[in-house]
């Protein structure tokens, strides 16, 4: 290969990492037999390329074009409230603030955290954390894809939130994810995990935003562990640059008796995918996602969804939509599997996508792949474009057709903004879609 | 007020106004009536600007202004309303969200100041009286899960609210049982104005026990063909479309 040509060799980067083992957000000791093991298994893993299925539709072309490279200095902690003022919501929040992917402790409000809660970020090698619960990291799911092994192999920072038995956290925990432009574009690793023990309950929400129109890949990986009897409200916002690449990937085991609640506005980069993974390990656990993919001129949004019910008795339902403008793409892969002793599961999945330009494109597979004989499961998608008859039924009341537009896509939309259970989050995420069906990116 | 002249229009290239007439003044009830396929939907229609209606030849005025180079919007700022046969359900989009942002729109095109949300959730409470509603109603995405009654009477109550100078009713009382025709009848009588005109749509005579006309006309192969006060309308009841001879001017 020619050496001049901007590409991202994700083998070097592990290499380049490796060499350099004092780099501050290489965490403890613990954590590098794990590292090591990731960097090993992802040199056996194929890159991704169209040809298997999971890649088929969303390309990874990008690493060819651009030269992302890992972020060695810190030097945002000078970084004042006041820089990122904008962003901030107004409700209060356990916030940690990670800028290009290093916990920033000026913006960071988690000093004295209440009882029954504890957090810690993983670049200072989350030693404050029970032993038992820090070392589910890397445990729970195994590597799907080179990115995830990636981020195993690499990550620098991001949290250890541990909920205590029986806590019910006052206030929601925070990951604000703030991404800079750098000269040259950064691949950066967040990882977390949450560990919910048995009968708490927690409100987790997670952010990806950047400031100015940045170039950067995020390879976030998150880890959810969920006792028996706990419930989690888990509420994710994808706002980056439009000049970014954003994957998330997540894996989620529920055990007996236990919620989770997963509302999911995927609105910003040019490329984007979440793998999410929800694995019911208990009976009579719960499950809900509530996805909205937005996919503007030539964006692409991608979700793969697999929700396992392997025991009997666990419910899950997942509504996920999709808004595409001019050339938007998005991708929707949904997938339930039912093992043969998971008897009385009840899950339901559907994917409705909403056209707004000739030029845009779904695709979208949803899948029941069932194996035990008394089961309720459905699923369902649809595509359509906006209804005249709507439309014409708001003009005639004196909307004009611009805003009218607007509000049959939040209409379209409401579902999934109804399932963001924090109020200031919410109205966030409905004034960026409202901006960004406004045709301003 | 409302002033139409030799107004033609097609629907998917298909003519169904033929050189229609008609002059409507101010504060009157009109009554179009007319069998199945005469054009009264698309006169409705066509006064309110749907898309797909086209309008080739003619005129339309209301208060002076040529209603046919506006846009939708545009009519409804202009003081047009067109209470539909089949209201559309919008899901998603709250009821009294669309009526607050509906009202603003049009005051704001007409140069007025915008209502805020506690001057607009009063005038809505006074309205709501008007038309009987459930004030639940206005908490429930726009005619989402609405019964037909429900329905009609969600759009007598835009009526209330948005006040306009000329009011279309396109067959409003076509699914409604006896008890809510009276309440959505109410209702119209009650917005009854020496400033707003109404232009009733009805195959039936039903309605216009409830709600009086001071003209009925009869509209046939796209024209009206016979104008009359409300005792054309009991005629008609009577004898049915058939002694007007309109079979033989079928197209």
């Amino acid at each position: 290969m020619n050496s001049e040509s901007p590409a991202t060799d994700l083998r070097q980067l592990l290499t380049e990492r490796f060499a350099q083992k004092a780099q501050p957000g290489e965490g403890a000791d613990w954590l590098s037999p794990r590292r090591d093991m990731a960097a090993n298994e992802l040199l056996q893993m194929p890159l991704p390329n169209r040809k298997q299925e999971a890649w088929r539709y969303t390309s990874t072309a990008f690493l060819e074009q651009e030269s992302f490279q890992l972020v060695s200095e810190d030097g945002f902690e000078a970084l004042e409230l006041s820089d990122i003022e904008h962003l901030l919501l107004a409700d209060d929040t356990y916030r940690l603030v990670f800028v290009n992917g290093r916990l920033i402790p000026g913006l960071t409000s988690i000093a004295e955290p209440e009882q029954g809660l504890a957090i810690s970020n993983i670049a200072s090698g989350a030693s404050d954390i029970a032993e038992s619960v820090r070392d589910q990291l890397a445990r729970i799911g195994s590597h799907r894809h080179v990115f995830e092994a990636l981020n195993t192999a690499l990550m620098a920072d991001g949290s250890v939130v541990h909920v205590a038995r029986n806590a019910h956290l006052s206030k929601p925990i925070e990951l604000l994810h703030i991404s800079i432009d750098l000269e040259t574009p950064a691949i950066i690793h967040p990882r977390h995990l949450f560990v919910l023990e048995e009968g708490s309950r927690a409100e987790v929400i997670e952010r990806y935003c950047s400031i100015g129109e940045s170039r950067y890949f995020n390879n976030a990986l998150i880890e959810v562990s969920l006792e028996k009897d706990s419930e989690l409200r888990h509420q994710r916002v994808q706002e980056e640059s439009r000049a970014a690449q954003h994957i998330s990937d997540m894996h989620v085991q529920q055990k007996e008796g236990s919620s989770y609640f997963l509302a999911q506005a995927s609105l910003g980069a040019a490329w984007s995918r979440s793998d999410i993974r929800l694995e019911f390990a208990g009976e009579h656990a719960h499950a809900e996602v509530d996805g909205l993919l937005l996919a503007n001129d030539k964006q692409l949004t991608d979700m793969h969804l697999e929700v396992r019910h392997d025991v009997a008795n666990c419910t899950s339902r997942e509504v996920v939509k999709g808004i595409l403008d001019g050339k938007g793409r998005v991708v929707f892969d949904g997938h339930i599997h039912v093992a043969r002793d998971a008897q009385k599961t009840d899950a339901m999945l559907s994917n409705d996508n909403l056209l707004l330009s000739r030029a845009a494109e779904v695709d979208t597979k949803p899948q029941l792949e069932i194996y035990a004989d008394d089961v309720k499961c459905s699923h369902g998608t649809t595509v359509g474009e906006l209804d005249q008859d709507m439309l014409f039924y708001l003009r005639s009341r004196g909307i004009a057709e611009a805003q009218a537009q607007q509000m049959l896509c939040q209409g379209f939309a409401q579902q999934a903004l109804d399932a963001i259970s924090n109020e200031s989050l919410r109205q966030r995420v409905a004034w960026l879609l409202a901006s960004r069906l406004g045709g301003g990116e | 007020m409302l002033s139409i002249r030799n107004l033609e229009a097609q629907v998917e290239g298909k003519d169904i106004l033929r050189g229609l007439d008609l002059e409507v003044g101010e504060g009157e009830v009109h009554a179009i009536m007319g069998p199945n396929g005469s054009g009264k939907s698309t006169l409705a229609h066509v006064l309110a600007g749907r898309p797909g209606y086209e309008v080739t030849g003619g005129a339309v005025e209301l208060d002076g202004v040529d209603l046919t180079d506006l846009e939708p919007e545009e009519r409804a700022a202009a003081g047009v309303f067109l209470a539909m046969q089949y209201p559309v359900e919008l899901p998603g989009v709250n009821n009294t969200h669309f009526l607050k942002e509906a009202l603003n729109a049009q005051r704001r095109a007409r140069g007025q100041d915008e209502l805020d949300s506690v001057a607009f959730l009063k005038l809505v409470r006074e309205k709501l009286a008007t038309v009987a509603m459930k004030p639940e109603l206005l908490k429930r995405p726009v005619n989402a899960g609405f019964s037909g009654g429900e329905k009609k009477r969600n759009e007598i109550l835009q009526m209330a609210v948005f006040e306009p100078r000329l009011a279309l009713l396109d067959e409003t009382d076509s699914g409604l049982d006896i008890d809510a025709l009276r309440t959505v009848s109410d209702g119209v009588n009650k917005l009854r104005d020496p400033k707003r005109s109404v232009i009733l749509v009805t195959h039936y005579q039903r309605l216009l026990h409830y709600i009086e006309p001071d003209f009925v006309h009869v509209l046939a192969n796209g024209r009206i063909v016979r104008s009359g006060d409300k005792l054309l309308a009991l005629e008609l009841e009577e004898k049915g479309y058939g002694w007007l001879g309109l079979d033989g001017e079928a197209a």
